[in-house]
């Protein structure tokens, strides 16, 4: 990933965050807001349902009151005084009762506790109700929540019980009204809420048993969880209910639950705030938000491009003069211009690529200097030591012109030897220059690494085991089926002989030679590992240069032709050495390519055509 | 062999004396003043609909009573049943059977004539009876009488004859039915159909007001009043307001309604009890759980609170089928409850049983109020001994409804009893609990059918709890007022005490020989 894409996404990350964050807080203190004043609403709500409840309280004591004193009443209560009254004569009282003073329930009692009238239940008559004859003091009471059985259903309702004051035996009155959709009809709810009751409470939830002042409950089994948790803990819950997949159909509900009189949960009222408005509003703000994202991501985008356009643009120049002074253009500049870090850095990167360009080119002269120096190092020390003994020879003949004939000519002819064999030697050492200097072409075909190596190692088998001198051993890691390369066999025969005798030379008292070959991603690779002394790191940096070498007797050619060699098969050769320890060459070599003539190298070109050689590398180095 | 009174039980005579005494006593205070031709006579039913079709009405059902209120004054009789339990000639004069009582012949009264004028004969006869007797039963014309053969040895044949829809009447080609009887339909309310048709076959719908006239070629002679005027649909909290208020001369009352009226000073009337409540199981299998659950839910209820109680002393407690005043042995029948032997009972019956844990379901006829009460108080007192019971609003229930219409496992039916003859009476509850009669049916001798009747309590398909009377009050003015214990009304002797009473304007019919019981 480039940096100006990281530092695209970063720009674009940082304003999607901030839009984010403003989004979040915005909304956050807005739900806050709404659900401060839901909850205000709700406990108006509930306050007005509990204020209702007391005057409801209030006016059922009341009316049971009335009942009790009506002469009717109390006609019946002194007619229960007599001796086997006929307690069937009330048994629709308690329904006229209830009905002329408002009351949904009514029943009369008499003091052993058997029900002689029933508004609600008038089958229960003649069954008694031991609750109303356990209690004391009813008369002082006021009136409180009491299940009631119904035929087929339980009701809950707001019941008051008083007795006759002014008979010998006491006469019960039960009278109440029923909490129900009227009930709940008489709480002003405001937009947004609405009351509900549930007043069945056994074990098992009954949705029909959840009720509203006007339509049906929809979907009331999702109460039951709610209305459990009372059951389990009859205190005031909040719980929100979502109706449908809709987030707006939410309704958050305070659950009130309703008691009796001794603390028996009778019922609960569901105080319900719809969420509707809060979801729209967050909805709102996040559209809000949306389109601001948008516009800023916009604006972020073509501004973040800019900007990081117009940061990476100079890195981006700087790294292409970078990779111009890399591929070898030392005199890569960077027109930037400016007075900030980037144009610091460019001026930085000009004035590098000027001293760097300027110090190769010292170091190339020395270099130069140096490898004429080593050249003539070494031609001196090549030429001094036959000329040493021709100079010897030629003042021995000189000498030997002081002698007699014959002792001349044994001189003569012993001198012309040594002048030939000095003088074939000087030749020797220049045909090794001249070869060296005029490498052929390589001639490509295709063939097998390991049949390479095998035939031009044969060559030193003898001298491996020679008797008197230290033994060779030589080891074999060949790959089978490593694939064919493109390469001149007598080339690379050469080079491998070189090789071994580096190494031959590198173990003076013997050792391992190992070869090895690999398969690379790439062509192969051969490694040639000798258990001599090893070389110094600075050796090894050397070790290639022409002419240098380690050895008292060497032309320091031998691993220059190698590199040579390999270099015209456009492959690699290194050196790793661990002084003490041996060294081995590590050669690469590319494989064949099927169908592809083999690239001529530059040297094959200049043998063939040298103006088409020169003039390609001229457009090479262009 | 000539007859007068033949076979009718012991029982009825008792209470026909009885109630006939209380009329005596009361038409004797009232005798003092003399009968008064004119007048008509405002009546309010309860039921919301009639059929005056004899043949399409269905034994037992709660209907019945207002249908034959109603046909009695448009039709008449072979024979009637007087308070005395003495059988009176209406359009037979004489009667007589065989040794065996299989083959009756019935002499026809001369001189009938239908409300349209056309002579009574006994080609009529034959045709108006044939389709309302059972089975086994084929009744031809011989001579100036008729004559049924029957099957079966039938002794009872007057007490059904005497009773139910066995009422002469004739189509006169439009399918409208006429009759000898002493008043004629004059009209029915403006709204609904028109007087002819509602007078043969029609029903009537809610609040619908049919006016009966009298009927000139009556063979009993004019009746005292000139017109009835039958209100349909009225509730009987409204019937007794109208008496009070004199809206009205006689209204049918109900349980509470007839309490209070009591405390008035109308003229209060109750008949025997003519309506059997009963709790209808399902008759499909009856597992020995089943029969266990049925026993104990009998056990349980206590039907004389529910009587004395609940019903205001205005009802009995049933133990059985027939009531006292049908069979004589009702109260052989044990009803007491035993809540402990049904808990006993509840307790061996497994939780999977509908009335152990989940209620067993009781369908009610939603419109009927004391059937509801009724069945609360069955429930009521199963849940004392442990068991569940759940009543369930359900539609209209006859006794000859095939089965319970809604899903609940039983069903309180209302069965009105329409006929005289308890063999009758037991063998159409018996096809109500589907039970499997005998080739021979329910046996004459009263023995016999006492062990047929427990045999049938036994297999508990039906369980009795209460019957109830019908009740009735009349305004001060109606007179010579004297129902029947089994429901009759007799309206044709009424005659109503009024200073504008109109003077007789015909007597001429009162010479005809015979009279109304």
């Amino acid at each position: 990933m480039s940096f100006r894409t990281k530092l695209f996404l970063l720009f674009l990350v940082t304003v999607l965050a901030s839009v984010s964050a403003v989004t979040y807080s915005v909304t956050h203190y807005t739900r806050a807001a709404y659900e401060e004043m839901d909850n205000q609403r709700t406990t108006a709500l509930v306050s007005q349902f509990q204020k209702e409840l007391a005057q409801q309280r209030e006016i059922v004591a009341r009316q049971v009151e009335n009942v009790t004193n009506a002469d009717v009443t109390l006609k019946m209560a002194i007619d229960q005084t007599k001796p086997d009254p006929d307690q069937s004569l009330y048994v629709r009282d308690a329904a006229g009762a209830a009905q002329e003073h408002g009351l949904d329930f009514m029943e009369f009692v008499i003091a052993d506790g058997t029900l002689i009238s029933s508004a609600e239940y008038p089958a229960r008559v003649g069954y008694k109700e031991t609750w109303v004859t356990s209690g004391k003091d009813w008369n002082g009471s006021e009136a409180f929540l009491r299940r009631v059985e119904l035929p087929n259903e339980v009701a809950v309702s707001l019941t008051a019980v008083r007795t006759q004051p002014n008979v010998a035996k006491p006469f019960y009155t039960i009278g109440g009204r029923r909490l129900d959709e009227k009930f709940l009809g008489s709480l002003v709810a405001p937009a947004g809420l609405r009351a509900l009751l549930y007043l069945n409470l056994d074990s098992s939830f009954v949705p029909s048993d959840v009720i509203s002042s006007s339509e049906k409950v929809e979907q009331a089994e999702k109460f039951a969880p709610m209305i459990a948790q009372l059951q389990k803990q009859p205190a005031p819950l909040v719980q929100t209910i979502q109706w449908t997949n809709d987030a707006d159909s939410a309704e958050t509900f305070h659950a009130l639950p309703l008691t009796g009189r001794n603390g028996e949960l009778l019922g609960a009222l569901l105080v319900g705030s719809s969420r509707a408005d809060l979801v729209h509003l967050t909805r709102h703000v996040m559209k809000l938000a949306g389109a601001v994202a948008a516009a800023a991501m916009l604006i972020g985008l073509l501004l973040t491009w800019w900007v990081s356009a117009r940061i990476t643009k100079p890195i981006e120049e700087l790294a292409e003069g970078a990779r111009e002074v890399a591929a070898g253009h030392w005199h890569t500049r960077i027109d930037l211009r400016g007075q900030d870090e980037t144009g610091q850095l460019a001026a930085a990167f000009n004035h590098m690529t000027q001293t760097l360009s300027a110090q190769r080119e010292r170091l190339v002269q020395t270099e130069r200097v140096a490898a004429w120096r080593e050249l003539a190092r070494r031609l001196a020390h090549e030429l001094r030591n036959p000329l040493f003994p021709l100079q010897i020879t030629v003042e021995n003949m000189q000498r030997a012109r002081q002698l007699g004939n014959e002792q001349f000519l044994e001189v003569f002819n012993e001198s012309t030897a040594t002048l030939k064999a000095e003088l074939a030697n000087l030749n020797s050492i220049v045909n090794r220059f001249s070869d060296f200097s005029k490498m052929p072409p390589p001639e490509f075909s295709r063939l097998e690494i390991n049949d390479v190596i095998r035939s031009a190692v044969r060559l030193f088998e003898p001298q491996f085991h020679a008797v008197g001198k230290p033994t060779i051993t030589t080891e074999y890691f060949l790959k089978d089926g490593l694939p064919e390369i493109d390469g001149d066999p007598e080339l690379l025969h050469k080079a491998f002989q070189n090789l071994v005798l580096n190494a031959l030379d590198a173990m003076p008292a013997g050792g391992t030679l190992t070869f090895r070959t690999a398969e690379t991603q790439s062509g192969v690779r051969i490694e040639v590992s000798d258990t001599g002394k090893g070389l110094t790191p600075e050796e090894c940096s050397r070790l290639f240069t022409p002419y240098y070498t380690t050895k008292q007797q060497g032309t320091g050619l031998g691993l220059a032709i190698v590199q040579s060699v390999i270099s015209d098969h456009r492959g690699t050769i290194s050196v790793a050495s661990e002084e003490g320890h041996g060294t081995t060459f590590r050669i690469e070599l590319p494989r064949r390519q099927p169908g592809v003539a083999p690239k001529k190298t530059q040297a094959a070109l200049a043998e063939e055509d040298p103006a088409k050689a020169s003039a390609e590398t001229a457009a090479a180095n262009d | 062999m000539r007859c007068i009174a033949l076979g009718w039980p012991a029982a009825i005579k008792e209470l026909g004396f009885a109630v006939a005494l209380c009329c005596a006593t009361a038409s004797g205070l009232a005798g003092a003043a003399r009968p008064q031709y004119g007048g008509v006579l405002r009546v309010d039913l309860r039921t919301a609909s009639v059929n005056l079709n004899p043949a399409k009405w269905k034994a037992g059902s709660a209907d019945f009573a207002a249908n034959q209120r109603l046909a009695e004054l448009l039709f008449d009789r072979l024979v009637a049943l007087d308070n005395y339990g003495r059988f009176q000639p209406q359009l037979a004069t004489e009667w007589n059977h065989d040794g065996s009582a299989k083959r009756w012949q019935f002499t026809l009264r001369q001189g009938v004539k239908f409300s349209d004028g056309t002579t009574l004969s006994p080609g009529d006869v034959v045709e108006a009876l044939q389709p309302l007797l059972p089975r086994g039963m084929q009744v031809t014309a011989s001579g100036g009488g008729i004559t049924i053969q029957c099957a079966t040895p039938t002794a009872d044949l007057l007490e059904m004859l005497a009773s139910g829809p066995y009422f002469i009447s004739k189509d006169n080609g439009s399918g409208l039915l006429r009759g000898t009887g002493p008043f004629v339909l004059e009209s029915v309310s403006a709204t609904a159909r028109d007087a002819d048709k509602a007078g043969g076959d029609g029903t009537a719908s809610p609040t619908q007001r049919l006016r009966f006239r009298f009927n000139e070629n009556c063979w009993a002679g004019r009746p005292y009043l000139d017109a009835i005027e039958v209100t349909l649909g009225v509730p009987p909290l409204k019937a007794l307001l109208d008496l009070q208020l004199g809206k009205t001369d006689l209204g049918e009352l109900s349980v509470d309604t007839a309490k209070r009226a009591q405390q008035t000073n109308l003229k209060c009337w109750s008949s025997a009890p003519l309506t059997l409540f009963l709790l209808k199981f399902s008759a499909d299998d009856k597992p020995g759980q089943e029969q266990r659950l049925r026993e104990a839910i009998s056990l349980s209820v206590d039907r004389e609170a529910m009587a004395r109680v609940l019903l205001q002393k205005q009802a009995e407690a049933a133990a059985s089928f027939l009531p006292q005043w049908l069979s004589g042995y009702a109260f052989l029948f044990d009803a007491e409850r035993n809540l402990e032997r049904a808990k006993e009972l509840r307790s061996k019956m497994p939780s999977s049983l509908a009335g152990a844990v989940q209620p067993l379901r009781v369908t009610v006829d939603a419109n009927n109020e004391l059937s509801k009460l009724i069945a609360e108080r069955v429930a009521v007192d199963a849940r004392a001994a442990g068991l569940t019971v759940q009543t369930v609003k359900g539609g209209a229930r006859t006794s000859n409804d095939a089965g319970p219409k809604g899903d609940g496992e039983a069903q309180l039916i209302v069965w009105r009893y329409t006929s005289l003859s308890p063999r009758n009476v037991l063998d159409s509850i018996g096809n109500t609990a589907r039970r499997q009669a005998s080739e021979a049916g329910v046996p004459l001798d009263a023995g016999a059918r006492y062990a047929w009747e427990k045999r049938m309590m036994e297999e508990k398909n039906l369980l009795p709890l209460v019957a109830v009377p019908d009740f009735a009050a009349a305004d001060g003015r109606v007179r010579n007022w004297s129902p029947s214990p089994w429901g009759e009304w007799r309206l044709a002797d009424v005659w109503l005490e009024a200073s504008e009473a109109s003077a007789p304007r015909d007597a001429a019919g009162k010479s005809s020989a015979g009279a109304r019981p």
